[in-house]
């Protein structure tokens, strides 16, 4: 499904070359639960980045199920992230003031998608997240858990093959953030390919594989032995 | 994206900040209501003086003493010596009369005196006319008689008073046969004109008519007149008529001036055309002006929604990162600040309208409060300009922080503090 080879990402900041990046290559295959760890600064958020289309990377190839990214214009690129690609971020990035289902919405009305069947595919990525009784709340209205799964909800509203969540559990208790793993778990069995940008150990076990990143090289790429299930109940 | 989903992003948008979408949007309202206001002004005094103007008659032509040699004009004092001038007499006006394009000419002269009767005491204006005079306004009596050939003749103190000055005067009573003072000489009352209204600016109802070898004779010593009103008769002959009334005073002044140079002339012929095109003139430009002032405010609008625009801009950062990352293209976003840039202006166009229409309808009100008869008038291409304009001030200046949003990169938008 995903395919890169020699990856390569430097920024000019302030005259002073800075390299994210250095030489990466991997692939990963459809149905995959995929933890990229490192320190901070390790440039797993821009490997992600590039990864969901989100930035270019300064050399190298990158294939998303068989589409090379640099062969892709920018707008080519926001339709693929619209209709295969969903982001769940630390943040929550929710519209303030926007209602929860105007929130989970939003990628449809940028893939033309009749208003009627807008509102039923929302409603039922609500569903799926356990939030259909919050429909007409505004975020701050919202547990800090609850907008992540309505930021959840917003990601795989439009059927998505692969979700990027970016340190999705960051900014939640420990027991939201176990109910946020559930979910992402339970996404993957459903067959969604799932890449998560994560520093803690603990989280990170609940994925199939683990990429470690350390100045932006991959340091080591192996299956998790003893991976951890949410429903299992916390223990830390 | 569809349309309707981008009009409803756009909405929520402006309705998530009503204060500041509202302040924006007065700019706008200022600047459409001064435009339409100063145009409707502009074309109601344009109205009002070709109005006064068209109402002596379209074949109307002036003479009046001076001449039209522009290097000797002095300002004021030129517009004292005018009335010096003695050369225009009543026997111009009967020379003129004989010219084949004239239909009638009428000598006329006017002064301001007190006028009493029993115990009221006006000051009141009263014009020295032949019947001509009285033939060309078709004025008529409602009561008593006109002037005649032979009360000019011999001098007869008689008066034929306006519409409201019977009014002031009388009140209900009937004035045939009584007896005014003008100037200490008594006149005897022999009609009342009917109610005429205002030409050329001047209410023809405050009025009293006198012969005017009366009015030279007894009332301002004097044995010329102040002008003379002729007409031509058809519109067609009204420049012949003009050429003919030149050559006819030349002769009886004296003036040798075959090359027609009119700064030679002791006289000026003016058709009623000439000075409507000329002060059409003159109100255009003042329009123009006006406008461009307005026009002004506008344009400081426009440039307040630009301001606003890149604010709200710079304030969504991370809702733009977002829309991208789920999926937005740069044409969704710049579609998106476009619109909300564009309902600002339009809606302020349309506010703007409707306070510019109370605007100028107030306008109307003060002027009419002063005795002017004003006509309220909004045209419609006023209107449809205005609207334009504020459409176009909503795109051109919505264009800058439109595309200063629909270029930001999806990540360094997601990542804006």
């Amino acid at each position: 499904m995903i395919e890169a080879h020699n990856l390569k990402k430097e920024y000019k900041m302030d005259g002073v070359k800075t390299i994210a990046l250095n030489r990466v290559s991997f692939g990963i295959k459809e149905g995959e639960f995929v933890t990229i760890m490192g320190p901070s600064g390790s440039g797993k958020s821009t490997l992600m980045h590039i990864m969901g289309f989100l930035d270019r990377p300064s050399s190298g190839t990158y294939k998303f199920r068989d589409k090379n990214m640099s062969d892709l214009s920018n707008d080519e690129l926001a339709r693929l992230r619209n209709k295969k690609m969903g982001f769940v971020f630390q943040t929550f990035n929710l519209l303030a003031r926007t209602t929860v289902l105007e929130n989970v919405k939003l990628p449809l009305i940028y893939s033309g998608i009749s208003m009627q069947k807008e509102k039923e595919m929302a409603l039922k990525a609500l569903e799926s997240v356990g939030l259909s009784h919050r429909l007409e709340h505004l975020p701050n209205q919202l547990s800090g858990g609850e907008q992540q799964r309505v930021a959840i909800a917003r990601a795989i509203v439009n059927h998505p093959s692969i979700i990027f969540a970016d340190e999705p559990t960051g900014n939640l208790d420990s027991k939201s953030g176990q109910q946020i793993m559930g979910v992402l778990q339970n996404l993957n069995d459903q067959g969604h390919t799932i890449i998560l940008v994560t520093h803690e150990k603990y989280t990170s076990e609940m994925a199939k594989r683990i990429i470690y990143l350390q100045d932006g090289k991959i340091t080591s790429d192996e299956k998790v032995a003893h991976r951890r299930f949410a429903t299992d109940g916390f223990t830390k | 994206m569809k349309f309707l989903n981008s009009l409803q992003t756009a909405i929520n948008g402006l309705k998530a900040n009503k204060t500041r979408s509202a302040l924006t949007m007065l700019g706008i309202i200022i600047g459409i209501a001064s435009v339409i206001i100063m145009m409707s002004l502009g074309q109601g005094a344009q109205n009002l003086i070709i109005g006064q103007i068209i109402s002596t008659g379209s074949n109307t032509i002036f003479i009046e003493p001076g001449s039209l040699d522009k290097t000797k004009s002095r300002g004021m004092m030129d517009m004292m010596e005018k009335f010096e001038i003695q050369t225009l007499k009543i026997k111009d006006a009967e020379a003129i009369q004989k010219d084949p394009n004239v239909e009638i000419a009428a000598p006329l002269t006017f002064g301001v005196s007190r006028v009493v009767y029993q115990s009221i005491d006006k000051r009141i204006t009263y014009m020295g006319v032949t019947p001509n005079a009285l033939e060309i306004n078709n004025t008529y009596s409602v009561s008593g008689r006109l002037l005649t050939d032979t009360d000019v003749k011999i001098t007869a103190r008689v008066a034929v008073l306006g519409h409201k000055v019977k009014q002031d005067l009388f009140g209900d009573e009937d004035p045939l046969g009584k007896t005014i003072r003008i100037k200490k000489i008594n006149f005897k009352i022999i009609g009342v004109a009917q109610e005429q209204g205002t030409q050329m600016f001047q209410n023809l109802d405050e009025n009293i008519y006198i012969p005017i070898t009366t009015a030279q004779k007894l009332l301002l010593g004097i044995s010329h007149v102040r002008w003379i009103t002729a007409k031509a008769i058809n519109e067609e002959k009204v420049d012949e008529a003009v050429e003919g009334i030149r050559l006819i005073l030349r002769e009886t002044h004296n003036i040798y001036n075959p090359e027609g140079n009119l700064g030679k002339d002791d006289f000026k012929v003016m058709s009623q055309k000439e000075t409507a095109e000329m002060l059409t003139i003159i109100t255009n430009v003042l329009t123009i002006f006006l406008s461009s002032v307005a026009a002004i405010a506008l344009l400081v609008g426009g440039i307040g929604i630009m301001n606003i625009m890149l604010v709200s801009v710079t304030e969504r950062t991370r809702e733009i990162g977002l829309r991208k990352a789920v999926g937005a293209r740069k044409k969704d976003i710049l579609e998106q600040f476009l619109i909300e840039a564009v309902i600002l202006t339009v809606m302020g166009g349309l506010i703007g309208t409707i306070v510019g229409i109370i605007g100028s309808y107030l306008g109307c009100l003060i002027i009419k409060s002063v005795g002017i008869d004003w006509v309220f008038f909004i045209s419609l291409p006023s209107i449809a300009l205005a609207f334009g304009v504020a459409a176009i001030t909503g795109l051109i200046f919505g264009i800058v922080p439109a595309r200063k949003a629909a270029n930001l990169s999806p990540i360094e938008a997601l990542r804006y503090e």
